[in-house]
């Protein structure tokens, strides 16, 4: 279990029927979910508490770590007021991209290959 | 015996085998260890902006397609190899000494830096640029090397005159290295040297490995060199008084030029003993005279280096230096046969070691020239006194390049010298 959570995705995806039919689903829970309301994109909710999603976070572009603490501070203004945004101001489908996974598998990947390098023995043939 | 041995070494010296744009040029001495160099023409002389191509240089062996920063250094490191890379004014040279039968891991290794490097922001913040920074503040507070430095710039401006270093002054970010990197990496800019390997297994191995890089019509364009000269002088403190009396010429290397650096250098022959040299015999204690001279492809820079801990001694030590630099165009007889003497010896001797025969090939690898190291020695020889005193006598008329380092008030000025 790594800190992006479980995920079954990759299974349905790998699946043509499956992915047909649940695609629908997803996008209409990430809707219900309500985050978008708050101007969010899914990746603000990930859990950065920790190692990895530091290091990640350490990876974005100056641009993106500005947009991505502009989201929180419209976010906890909106929690302050016990109100949604109005509908003009909530985060569009196509904009909402996971711009933070890709760097928290690399740095899975890499904290793995550290671990591989560490641990190897070595056998001269 | 020794007569078939020298001329397999010139043969061998002298194979420069074209493999469709990237040149190949191997020795093989028999050495245990085997030392492969990519030479690529990304020097600061063809830097599009100040600063890229030594960030460039730093960027070596960092994340490529094929393996990450640490599966690179950790794989060398099982291999027992020694990885490095090094930045000239007319060359980004990438060198890995190795143990004999490891040289398609290295070759390999090398190239994906050439082909597939990934140039990631996260490295570039954490790994490069502290550096860089750390590069650049140890060269300014090495006063000798700020002094050629600052020498290059007075001498050649532009191209040969960019700094090796970046500065603190100019903003190097990461799309510059991108684009620099895509320009200088084609086939036409590479040359890959060896030592201890056979030049046909290393041709072998480069094709294989090189098939993926872009063939060169994106060269990297300069300017023939000019030479300007100038003055300059920089208050300094915390190292020694330094002084730089240089003069220089575009064009090729001149032989007369090595016999001056051979006849006027203070290094002895004899250890304990001070030499032959007229500077030696005079400069005041606590000082010392180096001769410099730097051959690029199309200019050379010739100078003096003086040092001292007082500013005083050093203008004493740069008066002698310039004097017996002005009677040199007299020299003859005895004294010329010696310097030619020492001249040969160097330049036979640098063949001795790696770095020597690296440096070599080279200067000669890319210009496409046969030249062996008799043709070399050959060329010292011809120097008779009338040309030594015209070579010399036509460089010491150009502008002086002078730069003056440390408690400027008390280090001298050019006509105090009598430049």
């Amino acid at each position: 279990m790594n800190v992006l959570g479980p995920s079954l995705a990759p299974y349905i995806r790998s699946s043509r029927t499956l992915k047909k039919y649940v695609t629908p689903v997803a996008h209409w829970y990430a809707d219900l979910m309500g985050y978008r309301k708050m101007g969010l994109k899914y990746d603000d909710l990930q859990v950065e508490e920790n190692p990895q999603v530091q290091r990640a976070l350490g990876r974005l572009s100056p641009r993106e770590t500005y947009e991505r603490s502009y989201r929180f501070k419209i976010a906890s203004n909106c929690d302050l007021h016990h109100k949604p945004l109005p509908k003009e101001q909530w985060s569009k489908p196509e904009d909402d991209k996971r711009y933070l996974q890709s760097h928290i598998l690399n740095v899975i990947k890499e904290e793995e290959e550290r671990f591989t390098w560490d641990t190897m023995t070595v056998q001269r043939k | 015996m020794l007569a078939r041995r020298a001329s397999t070494f010139a043969r061998s010296f002298a194979t420069v085998i074209d493999n469709a744009g990237v040149k190949v040029a191997a020795i093989d001495n028999g050495q245990p260890t085997t030392a492969v160099t990519f030479l690529v023409k990304a020097g600061s002389r063809y830097e599009p902006k100040p600063g890229v191509a030594h960030t460039l240089k730093n960027f070596a062996f960092k994340s490529t397609a094929k393996r990450s920063a640490l599966g690179t250094v950790r794989e060398s490191e099982l291999y027992g190899g020694v990885l490095s890379a090094s930045l000239s004014r007319e060359y980004l040279a990438l060198t890995s000494e190795f143990l004999r039968g490891d040289e398609s891991f290295f070759v390999d290794l090398m190239s994906s830096f050439l082909t597939s490097s990934k140039f990631q922001r996260h490295e570039f913040q954490e790994y490069v640029l502290p550096v860089v920074e750390a590069e650049s503040t140890a060269a300014s507070q090495n006063p000798a090397t700020h002094a050629l430095e600052l020498a290059h710039s007075l001498a050649f401006r532009s191209g040969l005159g960019s700094s090796l270093f970046a500065s603190p002054h100019s903003h190097v970010s990461l799309d510059d290295v991108k684009e620099f990197a895509a320009r200088a990496f084609s086939k036409g800019n590479i040359a890959v040297l060896g030592t201890g390997i056979d030049s046909a297994a290393l041709t072998q191995l480069v094709e294989k490995a090189l098939a993926g890089a872009s063939v060169g019509n994106v060269a990297v364009e300069s300017k023939p060199s000019t030479y300007f000269g100038g003055e300059t002088r920089l208050e300094s403190h915390g190292g020694p008084e330094t002084v730089f009396i240089g003069f220089g010429a575009a064009g090729p290397a001149d032989p007369a030029l090595a016999i001056l650096s051979a006849h006027l250098s203070p290094q002895p022959s004899v250890k304990w003993s001070q030499g032959l040299s007229p500077i030696s015999a005079a400069i005041p204690q606590g000082t010392s005279v180096q001769p410099v001279l730097i051959s690029y492809s199309d200019a050379t820079l010739f100078g003096l280096l003086v040092q001292g801990s007082s500013p005083e001694g050093v203008k004493e030590a740069a008066k002698v230096a310039t004097n017996a630099l002005k009677e040199s165009t007299g020299l003859n007889g005895d004294a010329l046969k010696t310097a030619v003497a020492k001249a040969k010896f160097a330049a036979a001797s640098s063949l001795d070691g790696r770095d020597g025969i690296l440096g070599a090939l080279s200067t000669k690898v890319f210009a496409n020239s046969d030249a062996s190291i008799e043709a070399t020695l050959a060329s010292i020889d011809k120097i008779d006194a009338a040309a030594f005193s015209r070579s010399v006598a036509a460089i010491t008329q150009s502008k002086p390049t002078f730069v003056a380092i440390g408690s400027v008030q008390a280090l001298p000025f050019t006509d105090e010298l009598g430049l």
